[in-house]
């Protein structure tokens, strides 16, 4: 250490503030690490150190999934995260799902150097800080190992708690990993609507309003008529079908299911001045938790029906809050 | 009641007021559920009294370079110094009226509302005591352990096979740098990772991880359970970030545990829901 290094040691009671030169190369490693997706030097050591139980585990799990988990033969290891500050240029939706992908496979960067089997209780997250068209996307979990079960490539990702994991895994459910599904459409009434697939795949259907129907998209029909407005449901519907359709296909790389617990849907009209009519913006995302699991596998467990006294706020009753849902966003403007 | 030394007159009389050794006929006071009250009692142990610590404290200014993603050492300093000032408080009045533990420790802190340099850091739990005089449930150094668990999660805790020692944490408050997101104008209408951002909070977390498993290592614990790890701004400029983790150590007990014994538990379905 320096002898500036040693003065300011003395002066901050021995936990001494890292030196300039110490924090440069800490910011060289981590842009090195996020350029060629490997882990930087000090978090390789930590979770090397963790691997091998020479430092205390940590885990987010509750007494009681520490006790089950034990049971099973489920070992904490450590706590992993990915982190992916996107900017959304010309596309809010397909940031959003790019996002939370680049995330996830930081997050599975991590368990791989841990030699973990599972990444349990993984949580979408984001910190309150917005900066212009762009937010971070956060995945924290626990790494841990099974018993019995060798180190794999690629570790489970599952945004259930241990509790909730074990039982799972006894029903013969795997849950394997988060599938993203992210879908938005411009409707330009007259002109006909855009239609963009996040992958690509999706064909571009174009539509051409008539000059009668542009009237209901618009919304200018007499106040006092009942009708529907097919145009705009359709273009509405077709979002939401087709961001589904990406969800499924994101979902079949990884299992045999798709349990969707978390929808965002956005219909938004956008006035555009100089006489122009209005055009339409919808989006869609959904993400959901994907499991691996045979047709029609029975459910081992005996279930105790109970009926409870309380009039109200009984735990059993009580609504608690989805552990991985980073929604609802707070609106974006600016960039779709 | 010699580790009492630095508690006030008043409150040695309040402690003295409490059930514990010697003093059958004292009162306890506690901030138990019933059904945390039952769960305590039925691992064994016996609330005694309140336990606080309060620390009020003055956070300097410290500015971060505006282009720079940096540590700010002296508000992570401040930030943990604070807290455990409170928690060494709260652990005094424990040990002053004789309690194994803490159990249901909540660390708040809070801005005062006249001076937004000046913050409260304030712990509460209720001490404990093994109702046989059991002497293997004390923490580090033969201290009072602390633990944020619930009762109930108590109860749960050694019935997995692990008792708290210590609760553990880690701060690290940083500075995110403005610059970057414009580094080229080329990038404006492009969908594009801002790495130096991703990077700093990458690297905040990384040390406020690092911090607590250091405490973890220095309590000797076989691992902490119970971690939280949160993103805190304590009214500072919106690029001032804290990264807080938190959790409680634990360690097998002493008779460890056959994990084949550890109650499964039992699903139910409240019909009238």
């Amino acid at each position: 250490m320096s002898l500036l290094g040693n003065i300011l040691a003395g002066m901050f009671g021995g936990r001494a503030p890292r030196d300039s030169g110490q924090s440069a190369q800490r910011m060289a490693e981590w842009d090195a690490a996020l350029q060629h997706n490997r882990l930087p030097s000090f978090v390789a050591a930590r979770l090397g150190a963790a691997a091998a139980g020479k430092t205390p585990w940590i885990a987010t799990m509750s007494a009681a999934e520490l006790g089950l988990a034990r049971r099973r033969g489920i070992r904490p290891l450590a706590m992993v995260s990915g982190t992916c500050w996107y900017h959304y240029g010309y596309s809010w939706t397909r940031g959003h799902a790019e996002g939370w992908h680049h995330a996830l496979q930081r997050l599975q960067l991590e368990a791989r150097a841990l030699g973990a089997n599972a990444v349990l209780d993984v949580k979408l997250r984001r910190i309150e800080l917005t900066i212009g068209d762009s937010m971070d996307f956060t995945l924290v979990g626990t790494a841990v190992r099974i018993d019995g079960v060798p180190a794999g490539a690629q570790p489970i990702v599952a945004t259930v708690p241990a509790l909730e994991f074990v039982r799972l895994i006894e029903a013969d459910i795997v849950p394997v990993g988060i599938a993203i599904g992210a879908q938005y459409q411009f409707l330009d009434p007259g002109v006909g609507f855009i239609a963009q697939s996040i992958l690509g795949t999706a064909p571009n259907r174009s539509f051409s309003l008539t000059a009668s129907s542009a009237a209901r998209v618009q919304g200018s029909l007499r106040p006092f008529t009942n009708a529907p407005l097919p145009e705009l449901g359709q273009f509405w519907e077709g979002i939401r079908r087709q961001a589904l359709a990406e969800l499924l296909r994101d979902g079949q790389r990884q299992g045999t299911g798709v349990l969707a617990h978390t929808h965002l849907g956005q219909l938004l009209k956008v006035e555009r001045g100089n006489n122009s009519p209005p055009r339409f913006l919808g989006r869609h995302i959904v993400i959901g938790t994907v499991v691996d699991t045979r047709r029609a596998s029975g459910v081992p467990h005996e279930i105790r029906t109970v009926v409870d006294m309380r009039d109200a706020l009984s735990p059993l009753t009580r609504e608690t809050p989805p552990a991985h849902n980073a929604y609802p966003v707070r609106e974006q403007e600016g960039a779709i | 009641m010699s580790d009492a030394k630095d508690i006030p007159a008043h409150a040695l009389e309040r402690l003295r007021g409490l059930r514990g050794e010697g003093h059958p006929g004292g009162i306890f006071t506690s901030d138990f559920s019933v059904n945390e009250f039952l769960l305590v009692r039925k691992a064994g142990f016996e609330p005694i009294g309140l336990c606080i610590g309060s620390c009020i404290y003055h956070v300097g200014i410290q500015y971060g370079s505006w282009n720079k993603n940096q540590e700010l050492e002296m508000l992570s300093q401040a930030m943990y110094e604070a807290r455990e000032l409170a928690m060494v408080r709260m652990r005094e009045e424990a040990a002053g009226m004789g309690a194994d533990g803490i159990v249901g420790v909540e660390l708040t802190v809070k801005r005062l509302e006249w001076d937004e340099h000046i913050l409260e850091f304030m712990a509460i739990g209720t001490g404990v005591v093994h109702a046989k005089g059991h002497p293997g449930f004390k923490g580090p150094k033969e201290q009072p352990f602390t633990s944020d668990l619930s009762g109930q999660d108590f109860w749960t805790l050694l019935h997995a096979g692990y008792r708290p020692l210590e609760m553990v944490m880690g701060s690290c408050v940083y500075h995110v740098a403005h610059q970057g997101m414009l580094r080229s104008m080329g990038n404006v209408g492009r969908n594009t990772e801002l790495t130096n951002f991703s990077q700093a909070l990458y690297d905040a977390r990384e040390i406020a991880m690092e911090r607590m498993q250091n405490e973890a290592i220095e309590a000797g614990a076989e691992g902490v359970v119970g971690v939280d790890l949160h993103e805190g701004s304590h009214n500072w400029q919106p690029h001032v970030i804290e990264f807080f983790a938190v959790g409680t150590a634990v360690t097998p007990i002493t008779s460890e545990q056959d994990a084949s014994v550890i109650p499964d538990p039992q699903l139910v379905l409240s019909v009238n829901s």
